[in-house]
């Protein structure tokens, strides 16, 4: 059970016929995306283009998106685990009870239309967004989309992918993983990297006020925080690292004007699929760039005597 | 400046097999005796073992695909060894998929100096290069995944060998890659549309004329006259099924004549129709292997526990993962190659698990020349990389290796002829297997000696009757003349370098590929080559034409 079957994203753009959007809103959220890898790219298996492509949408209200889509799924809030367990069902051939898929907003016929749609495509994607992943059910409705997916490699290929946004998140991810063997939640208050999202993770330990500082890079949680955690930022001792005025700079004690990274500073960032990306700027910035500052900052604290007593001074307080 | 007194040295590749001998350092190199100053500091190794720092010539410690099973098995994370920061020794996890930094503490902790990333992507080698840099105190060198690229294979199909040569030259430079690596040919392409390549002589899905052994033998052709330091290194086909031994021996065939490495060949050297009838044919690979003077090979040896198994061949990670039911994670990148990532438990009670721990085993045994055959788990899928002093143990003593097979299940021991095997390796020939052979096959001239020259890589091991043992924990570990490792322990950190080849290539063929990468790629033509700024201590090695 589990696990992650994907491809990069020209994969798709070259062979996908058969292309599922769940819980997200790509017209909007990803504008580039049905331009650049899915929907009307000429790929090399796919040489009509848009005509050679299948778009199917799921979501709880129809969105932009859906006027790309060939079909329209709209299912009830909270329940695309239930569907996509029954997908999973449908495709195994197991009997399932129309009274309770119909409690999803769509009847048993409907699905297994898109079941054997599936089952007749070439390259079959699955891309998830946030109305997937941040619903009641969380990373059990992801892990029921990664689950079908892996099964349905049993009768044709297909991958999936989640739709990541904001910013440079996949970088994070990566690098964390490379470092410390963890993604994301990762606390190294032992000396070592521990793992335990819901406890370590960002917005688990503001809204608890776990943390007595806090140093922000790259992201703005004033803006996006649950209210007790953006409260906890303003209690302590917050640095923001952000070329512009934001929510969360508003709150710090410390605001680090920095470049812009694309812009005016030099990096790398990881699209969705984890291909990395050289970032050359095009303009020259009087402010440093984020890891000048990091760096600068890392080397004072290095410089600083040791925070444990000497041992005399030990005895003195003894 | 250093020396190291009194020790009894083995380097096999300059015929020295256990004397006392000093060796004298400066500058990271092995010097004369008369380029040393009076004062110098001195490491009494009397009564030790002095070899020249471990090669390792087939691991996966760095990469898109790595990078993806360490998120993909957290749970193994958490059970795994923890390194404390310390100094200017970085947090870390160890287990079967190490943080980089943790895999330079570990590699050179058992003293490996030198290691080769075997499988890298040339659209994402960009990252593979920044976790390489973060592997300390070992030198690196990393392979280029080739034989799925479908601009490779669509100039094979057209019969353009010499642009085909060109392409694929540009494509080594283009990754900052050390040489050619071959995955499972034709079948990872075929696994884009979730078929395999089962036949060496049949052509692949999608293609009309084009095989695996075209695509084989093409590779090896291009890796010999572009002078490559290493030969094509190749992963092949049916890696794991009952039966593969005739696909292995049916490959060294089309390889005849040329230089080539066969890796991981313990999971290529299976008899048997299915998984009820699996048994050994090392002996037969052994033998076809033997009389082939031009291949080399490195053991992917399997050891019974906890693994994780990462390989470009996508299809046959499809199958494990059906047949084991875990985890399965799953990557193809575009035009040119897959991933698969099945979490994988070695159990002795299992048979075909059994059959697999005794043909990496066998292979070492039955190959006699030393200098063909390395130490390898193909880490981490047959096992991790620090659990090669194992290995070296079982070899030898004769033994200590009847007593385990003794463990295995009746049904397996009749599989197997490890019993039969007496052999037991010699401190010169684990050298060899560990050192100075993987060097050579790689072609680092300063890598796996001892000599005036060389790379002042040197590891020291306390003299101790279970010789096997001895090299978990080395006593010293110097590293380009640097004291790192005293006692089992990173005492001083310091970088590695990187070593890239640059073959010779026509520069208009980047006319050639341009228009064809726009059209099936998803970025900018000029953000797919590695730029030689990104990688910060790189070692350019240009082919003599």
């Amino acid at each position: 059970m589990g696990g992650k079957i994907t491809c990069t994203l020209g994969e798709v753009k070259n062979r996908a016929d058969f292309i599922i959007y769940w819980g997200g809103n790509p017209a909007e959220c990803h504008p580039r995306h049905f331009s650049k890898y899915t929907l009307t790219p000429k790929g090399k298996f796919v040489p009509e283009g848009r005509k050679g492509r299948t778009m199917v949408l799921v979501d709880i209200r129809e969105t932009p998106s859906a006027k790309a889509a060939d079909i329209f799924l709209q299912i009830r809030p909270g329940k695309d685990f239930e569907v996509a367990t029954t997908l999973r069902a449908l495709v195994k051939k197991q009997p399932v009870d129309p009274a309770l898929v119909a409690e999803t907003g769509l009847s048993v016929e409907r699905l297994q239309d898109i079941v054997d749609r599936m089952k007749r495509a070439r390259f079959g994607v699955i891309f998830f967004g946030m109305g997937v992943s941040m619903t009641r059910g969380k990373h059990m409705n992801s892990g029921a989309i990664l689950s079908l997916t892996a099964e349905m490699n049993a009768f044709t290929k297909f991958v999936c992918m989640p739709m990541r946004g904001h910013g440079n998140v996949t970088g994070a991810d990566v690098v964390l993983r490379w470092t410390t063997g963890y993604p994301f939640g990762v606390d190294l208050s032992r000396g070592y990297p521990r793992f335990n999202p819901g406890e370590f993770s960002t917005v688990d330990l503001l809204v608890r006020g776990d943390n007595d500082a806090a140093l922000i890079l790259g992201a703005d949680p004033g803006a996006t925080m649950p209210q007790p955690g953006i409260d906890h930022l303003a209690r302590i001792p917050t640095i923001v690292l952000d070329p512009k005025v934001t929510h969360t700079s508003r709150l710090a004690r410390v605001h680090i004007t920095t470049a812009v990274t694309g812009v005016s500073a030099p990096g790398t960032s990881y699209r969705m699929d984890e291909i990395p990306l050289p970032l050359r700027p095009a303009l020259k910035s009087p402010y440093p760039t984020d890891e000048e500052v990091i760096r600068r900052i890392r080397h004072a604290v290095a410089a600083k005597p040791a925070w444990t007593p000497a041992p005399s001074r030990m005895m003195a307080i003894a | 400046m250093l020396r190291v007194t009194g020790g009894t040295v083995y380097d096999p590749a300059n015929g020295v097999d256990g004397l006392v001998q000093d060796l004298y350092i400066a500058n990271g190199r092995i010097v004369d005796a008369s380029a040393i100053a009076d004062g110098a500091r001195t490491i009494d190794a009397t009564g030790m073992i002095v070899m020249p720092g471990g090669v390792d010539v087939h691991t996966h410690v760095a990469g898109g695909a790595l990078n993806f099973a360490r998120g993909l098995v957290p749970e193994n994370q958490r059970a795994a060894r923890k390194f404390l920061h310390r100094g200017d020794r970085r947090a870390g996890l160890g287990g079967m998929t190490p943080t980089t930094f943790a895999t330079g503490y570990l590699y050179a902790g058992m003293g490996w100096t030198t290691v080769n990333e075997a499988a890298v992507p040339v659209l994402s080698a960009r990252h593979t290069h920044e976790e390489l840099h973060d592997i300390p105190l070992v030198d690196k060198t990393s392979l280029v995944l080739m034989a799925n690229n479908e601009f490779v294979l669509d100039l094979l199909e057209a019969g353009e060998a010499e642009r085909a040569r060109h392409v694929v030259s540009w494509l080594v430079w283009a990754a900052k890659g050390y040489g050619i690596k071959a995955v499972n040919p034709g079948g990872v392409e075929a696994w884009k549309w979730g078929k395999n390549a089962n036949t060496l002589h049949a052509p692949i899905e999608g293609y009309k004329t084009v095989t695996p052994a075209m695509i084989i033998e093409g590779l090896a052709t291009i890796a010999d006259d572009l002078q490559l330091p290493h030969p094509v290194h190749l992963h092949c086909n049916n890696l794991g099924v009952p039966g593969n031994f005739a696909t292995t021996i049916e490959t060294m065939n089309v390889l005849q004549g040329h230089r080539a490495h066969l890796a991981h060949l313990q999971f290529h050297a299976y008899g048997g129709d299915d998984w009820t009838t699996m048994r050994s044919e090392s002996a037969r690979v052994a033998e076809a292997f033997t009389a082939n003077p031009t291949l080399t090979a490195d053991a992917g040896a399997v050891l019974f526990g906890d693994a994780v198994t990462i390989t470009a061949d996508g299809p046959w990670q499809h199958l494990l993962y059906q047949l084991t039911g875990r985890k399965w994670g799953n990557l193809d990148v575009e035009n040119e190659t897959g991933c698969g990532i099945v979490p994988y438990v070695y159990k002795d009670r299992n048979l075909v698990n059994a059959v697999q721990w005794a043909v990496g085993l066998e292979l070492l045994l039955l190959i006699d020349d030393p200098w063909r055959i390395f130490l390898t788990t193909d880490h981490p899928n047959g096992g991790c990389f620090w659990r090669y002093p194992e290995i070296i143990h079982m070899l030898m003593n004769a033994e200590f290796r009847r007593e385990q097979v003794q463990q295995l299940p009746e049904k397996a021991r009749q599989r197997i002829v490890l019993a039969d095997l007496d052999r037991e390796y010699t401190l010169s020939e684990v050298a060899i297997i560990t050192s100075a052979g993987p060097a050579r096959s790689l072609g680092l001239s300063r890598k796996g000696h001892l000599g005036v020259g060389a790379d002042a890589d040197i590891t020291i091991y306390p003299s101790r009757p279970d010789h096997g043992f001895l090299f978990s924990y080395p006593r010293y570990v110097i590293k380009g003349g640097a004291i790192v490792v005293e006692e089992g322990d990173v005492r001083e950190v310091v970088d590695g370098k990187e070593f890239i080849v640059r073959p010779a290539c026509d520069e208009r063929i980047e006319d050639y590929i341009r228009p064809l990468f726009e059209k099936v790629y998803t970025m900018s033509f000029a953000n797919y080559p590695v730029e030689i700024e990104r990688l910060r201590n790189p070692e350019v090695v240009v082919p003599e034409p």
